[in-house]
């Protein structure tokens, strides 16, 4: 099984909007419950774990393109960085096996968290400051400042606090979804499928 | 259902302005002043965003984003103007609370470029509708398979959160406690995300073969719906602000010949 194998037919084509419409729900419902997550990559994960690490990466990055050119709030563009590599990991770890079984799940949302906390931490520094606009983060990065730790390494625990449970729960959702889903839709995706012919 | 872009057809000059003279406009009101590296040039270019904008009759449009932009900007400049590692001279200070200078000045740096970028993003977004920019970007080579994407999360994204109000309902006439302490509105969130999710990937499987039975897949050229109406001082616009980034980037090499 190849790893970055990828198909491009009309199937995956219409999954990455479908994708980007889940990211969007799962903001909007993180918002009106009042959580105190972003949530809002789980169409990403969604992507990535169906379509492999590309479909993954084209779901993230195109994400936060589309709300950034069309919705004003050009923050998110320079967090398609981030989107971008949650597609990528999160693909990898399902293409390795690591979606079928919960604590493996698990251990996909930890890489995946990770992955984001990397990419985001320098982006953090460079455009905020090392806030990241989470309350609860902030204010770790507020007692980190105030207790003399270096910007890099308060907003790298400001990333942690925020970013792992965050993607925690939203690979949890991903996994109870992916397992709800009829194999006739999940088989359209599968890269290694063979087609038999019959004459 | 409402649109998630933000596009006002007002018929002003900017809404006929080809979307790539102002994609040039942003990209040289970002990067002059992160090149000239002065503290003066962020007003400078914010003033001529607001101009724009006003110009543009989309002004009012615009306040909510900066507003929305404030209470992160008001966090920046209380974590760095009290807790700044280089903080050493006192500006105010406000009974137990000491701002200091270096803290401030830098807030002030990130304060502005983040309310540059919004407002030069504004001059677009605000004036450009999203199908026109997708269909100049496809005729210039862009992928057409990249334009549908782009395109159909226009129309999936408010038939989506049609679904989500009609879910959240009928949740709600279950008994389903979306109101309340952490936990309770936590628990709400998988039974009311699951059905939409669910019901809008098994839809992906009859769009993709109601594109398919269309010949989305042909290899054919394909023509236009829309012809767009020329617009005089388009190309001398894109000109000039292209020599502006340049002479701003000579700038900049030339301070580190010097330094």
């Amino acid at each position: 099984m190849k790893l970055f194998k990828t198909k491009f037919d009309a199937a995956v084509i219409v999954l990455i909007p479908a994708c980007i419409g889940i990211n969007y729900l799962g903001k909007l419902f993180a918002q009106l419950l009042k959580l105190p997550l972003w949530l809002d990559s789980i169409g990403t994960c969604i992507g990535g774990c169906l379509g492999g690490p590309v479909i993954g990466a084209i779901c993230g990055a195109a994400n936060n393109l589309i709300y950034g050119f069309t919705t004003g709030d050009s923050i998110t563009l320079v967090y398609a960085l981030t989107s971008l590599g949650i597609g990528v990991a999160a693909g990898i770890m399902a293409r390795l096996g690591f979606m079928q079984s919960f604590p493996k799940a698990i251990l996909t949302a930890c890489v995946a968290g990770l992955t984001a906390v990397v990419i985001s931490t320098p982006l953090n520094i460079i455009f905020w400051g090392g806030t990241t606009g989470n309350v609860w983060g902030d204010a770790v990065f507020a007692a980190t400042q105030a207790a003399g730790m270096p910007v890099a390494l308060g907003s790298l625990i400001d990333e942690v606090v925020v970013d792992v449970p965050d993607k925690l729960i939203t690979l949890i959702v991903v996994f109870f979804i992916l397992k709800g889903l009829p194999k006739k839709l999940t088989a359209l995706y599968e890269a290694d499928a063979a087609v038999e012919r019959l004459d | 259902m409402k649109s998630i872009s933000l596009y006002v057809d007002n018929g002003s000059f900017l809404t006929k302005v080809h979307p790539f003279t102002k994609l040039m406009y942003i990209a040289a009101a970002v990067s002059v002043p992160l090149l000239l590296g002065r503290l003066w040039a962020f007003p400078c270019l914010i003033a001529a965003s607001l101009c724009l904008l006003a110009a543009g009759g989309v002004l009012k449009k615009a306040l909510p984003l900066i507003a929305f932009s404030f209470t992160i900007l008001i966090t920046i400049f209380l974590i760095h103007g009290l807790f700044n590692q280089n903080n050493a001279t006192v500006l105010v200070s406000l009974g137990p609370l000491r701002f200091y200078r270096e803290g401030l000045l830098y807030a002030l740096r990130i304060g502005f470029n983040i309310m540059n970028m919004l407002l030069s993003f504004a001059v677009l977004v605000l004036t450009t509708r999203p199908s026109d920019l997708v269909e100049e970007l496809e005729k210039r080579g862009f992928s057409q398979r990249f334009g549908y994407i782009i395109n159909s999360v226009f129309q999936i994204v408010p038939q989506m959160t049609g679904t989500m109000n009609t879910i959240t309902d009928a949740q709600r006439s279950r008994g389903l406690e979306t109101e309340g302490s952490l936990s309770t509105r936590a628990k709400a969130f998988l039974p009311l995300i699951s059905p939409v999710v669910m019901s809008s990937l098994i839809n992906t499987r009859e769009r993709a073969i109601a594109l398919e039975v269309r010949g989305f897949g042909s290899g054919r050229k394909k023509t236009w719906l829309r012809e767009r109406e020329k617009h005089r001082g388009d190309s001398a616009a894109t000109i000039a602000l292209g020599i502006l980034i340049a002479v701003a980037l000579v700038f900049r090499i030339a301070e580190m010949i010097r330094a």
